[in-house]
């Protein structure tokens, strides 16, 4: 176990020389693609990027042994696991909404994650399972679709941006990766939804949602849902399905991110907060009921007693 | 997989269960009745492992009315619930304990408000103005806060619980088919047709 | 999954100055599920004891019953009421008995006991789950947000706070340390003991 530890430290000075060794031999062998040669393109045009692996026989096995918390709480490398997020397509456009809570166990890591990742102005993505293959792969995708904006002098579709995604990561299946992702946008077609996720699932659709919250998410939207929604009552269902998650799912909470997308790109339409909606509702926004969402509160003063008229 | 849904409104309770009996993959039976009439006021539903589930169920509905024939007057609902829950809290520390989780919906013809008691095979109780079982609960209970309104009359109620189970037969992966549904309000317990 | 992380909940009880406090969530769960928001975990044991059972759900209601059966025995028998120190040895006792299949219970308490000399003394303590007592002079924790409880509780407790100045340091104690806990919140609920009352007040806190 020692010899194991020394093997990967950093620190030890058999690590520091190591390193000291490494930096020496590898001082003449940049390649051009890290001074951002070959045009720019460095580092797409051989495709998708490498990335260093454990060396061991079985890269797979050894990272599913350390990122997958439920085998084991304690190990090194977490993935973000409780989320909801949401997005639906409407007479409007999209409507996508997303929490914001990031948690590690049962401790809340974070009460202020973005996850929608604005891949350019016509496209989001939303985040679920990993926070960072999420983020990664996005933005690799907003690269992508803005070469193809180059190449072809009209703007990608949502269609091939969300198949380009799920083609690489489907090309990563069983190496770990973990993403349930929406790629929404406005283009020729008109709004569009798409659920793509790392075991290769690609859905075209008018409603999703992702994550531990789903369940309760999809409880509220389905019974709010049809097309012909006004752009304040999409906005409305929105974020009150990520409130019925934030507030069921120990997981999901703390704010809600609403995005809008029309023809013209996506439009940021608010940041609330998941608590205030339950006490005071979503404040002064189109679509808000003036009261809080929270069971309590909407039913304060009713009583389900019916005592006979003689006896009140 | 098994659902059970209850809620309160003015003045009644409405229990919901599905009606499936299934082993393994095969579904046995498609009109099983899962809501017992433990007294005149109050209705049980019971879901959990096959087995364990009617057997528990039979065991209270002795003991409850073998109270009422002893003292004249049925158990109360919250002392019914006390009971049913204490008895599940003692199984579970036996040698093999029920796994059963309840509903339990009644009406308190001394008070005159129903009650409704969320209970699972641990013996957890909580007095809840609705509740669920099963993976159903995960959809239901998020729409149950925004649609729930404890003072909603019977047809009202009756369209909120219509509700819950076309979510979660729109969105459950094996969802059910039908349910019974039963009522339990002043004038005691009675079956409708959804 | 952790039996003792099943229902979620967590509580707290401070030293004062002549008075103590104790306080809980009231967040009911079933993992990551909330199932209620007004589930009650503490209880009055006497007019100057109270119990706080963070822990199994099941085990909550079966402790407080049981709790309750054997303070009424002792108040019979003899003829008085149970002293806050004799209670702490009485719940120790009763969770040592199920050593080899315990309650998922950590049970922490609160009250105040009367010295011969006739003044009034603060008192607190905690078990684990199996009844090792914890005499405490600043403050105990237990519950699925323990750890966040000790670090804010830490930072905020000085000795010999007045009753309304322990109400707001326990109040922002289990406020802050529940807000960074998945499985507690939803709303909680404090206890001010004080020689001659018992304040109790809920607090509106974080739902999600």
């Amino acid at each position: 176990m020692n010899t194991f530890a020394t093997k990967f430290s950093t620190t030890s000075a058999v690590g520091q020389l190591r390193k000291a060794q490494k930096l020496a031999a590898e001082e003449d062998e940049f390649s051009d693609a890290a001074w951002g040669s070959e045009a720019g393109f460095g580092n797409v045009a051989k495709g998708a990027p490498s990335f260093t692996v454990p060396a061991i026989p079985d890269p797979a096995a050894f990272l599913r042994l350390h990122t997958d918390d439920h085998a084991d709480p304690s190990c090194r490398i977490k993935i973000q696991h409780g989320t909801t997020t949401l997005a639906f397509r409407f007479q409007g456009g999209v409507i996508v909404a997303v929490d914001s809570r990031a948690t590690a166990g049962s401790y809340i890591a974070s009460g202020t994650v973005k996850k929608v990742i604005e891949i350019n102005p016509y496209l989001l993505g939303t985040m679920a399972g990993g926070a960072a293959d999420c983020q990664y792969w996005e933005t690799y995708l907003g690269m992508h679709c803005r070469l193809h904006e180059l190449r072809n002098r009209e703007r990608i579709s949502v269609s091939a941006a969300s198949k380009y995604l799920s083609n690489l990561v489907y090309s990563y299946k069983g190496m770990g990766l973990s993403m349930g992702t929406m790629i929404c946008g406005w283009d020729k077609t008109g709004p569009a939804v798409f659920y793509v996720d790392s075991d290769g699932t690609r859905l075209k659709g008018d409603l999703f949602s992702v994550g531990s919250g789903s369940t309760f998410a999809y409880g509220v939207l389905d019974q709010g849902y049809h097309w012909d929604l006004t752009d304040a009552e999409a906005q409305e269902l929105g974020r009150r399905s990520i409130y019925a998650a934030g507030h069921r799912d120990a997981f999901s909470g703390n704010t809600c991110n609403l995005y809008h997308v029309k023809e013209d790109g996506w439009h940021f339409i608010g940041n609330y907060d998941v608590s205030k909606m339950h006490y005071d509702g979503p404040g002064n926004v189109p679509g808000a009921p003036g009261h809080g969402y929270g069971y309590d509160i909407r039913v304060e003063g009713r009583s389900s007693a019916n005592p006979p008229e003689a006896s009140s | 997989m098994e659902t059970s849904f209850a809620l309160t409104g003015k003045g009644y309770v409405i229990v919901a269960a599905d009606t499936t009996s299934a082993r393994s993959i095969v579904k046995m039976k498609v009109d099983e009745d899962k809501i017992k009439t433990l007294s005149p006021h109050l209705l049980m539903a019971y879901s959990g492992e096959p087995g364990d589930t009617v057997q528990f169920a039979e065991y209270v509905e002795r003991n409850i009315r073998l109270y009422q024939i002893r003292n004249i007057y049925p158990l109360r609902p919250s002392a019914a619930a006390s009971w049913i829950r204490r008895s599940l809290a003692e199984s579970l520390r036996s040698r093999k304990p029920y796994s059963v989780n309840l509903l339990l919906g009644g009406y308190d013809t001394a008070t005159f408000d129903p009650h409704l008691y969320w209970i699972d095979y641990l013996g957890t109780i909580s007095e809840v103005p609705f509740a669920a079982h099963g993976y159903g609960a995960y959809f239901a209970l998020s729409l149950l806060d925004r649609y729930h309104d404890p003072s909603a009359s019977l047809e009202e109620g009756l369209a909120t619980l219509k509700r819950c189970i076309d979510e979660v037969s729109k969105r459950l992966v094996v969802s059910p088919g039908k349910y019974k549904v039963k009522i339990v309000d002043k004038d005691g317990v009675r079956e409708v047709e959804l | 999954m952790s039996i003792m992380e099943l229902n979620g909940g967590s509580v707290i009880a401070m030293v004062g100055k002549d008075c103590v406090a104790i306080a809980a969530d009231m967040r009911l769960g079933n993992q990551a599920l909330g199932i209620s928001s007004k589930f009650e975990r503490i209880f009055p044991v006497t007019d100057r004891i109270y119990l706080g059972l963070p822990g199994l759900a099941t085990d909550v209601a079966t402790l407080r019953e049981r709790f309750r059966f054997r303070v009424n025995m002792y108040t019979i028998k003899e003829e008085r009421e149970i002293q806050p120190e004799t209670f702490a040895h009485l719940v120790s006792s009763t969770l040592y008995e199920h050593r080899f299949g315990p309650y998922f219970i950590e049970p922490v308490m609160a009250g105040i006991s009367k010295t011969p000399s006739g003044a009034v003394k603060p008192f607190i303590a905690a078990t684990d789950l199996i009844g090792c007592l914890n005499f405490a002079k600043d403050f105990v924790v237990a519950g699925t947000a323990s750890t966040k409880l000790y670090g804010v509780a830490e930072g905020l407790w000085e000795p010999d706070l007045e009753p309304e100045d322990l109400f707001e340091t326990i109040s922002q104690t289990l406020l802050n340390a529940t807000d960074r806990d998945a499985f507690s919140g939803w709303g909680c609920i404090v206890h001010i003991i004080t020689k001659d009352k018992v304040v109790t007040r809920t607090l509106k806190g974080r739902m999600d």
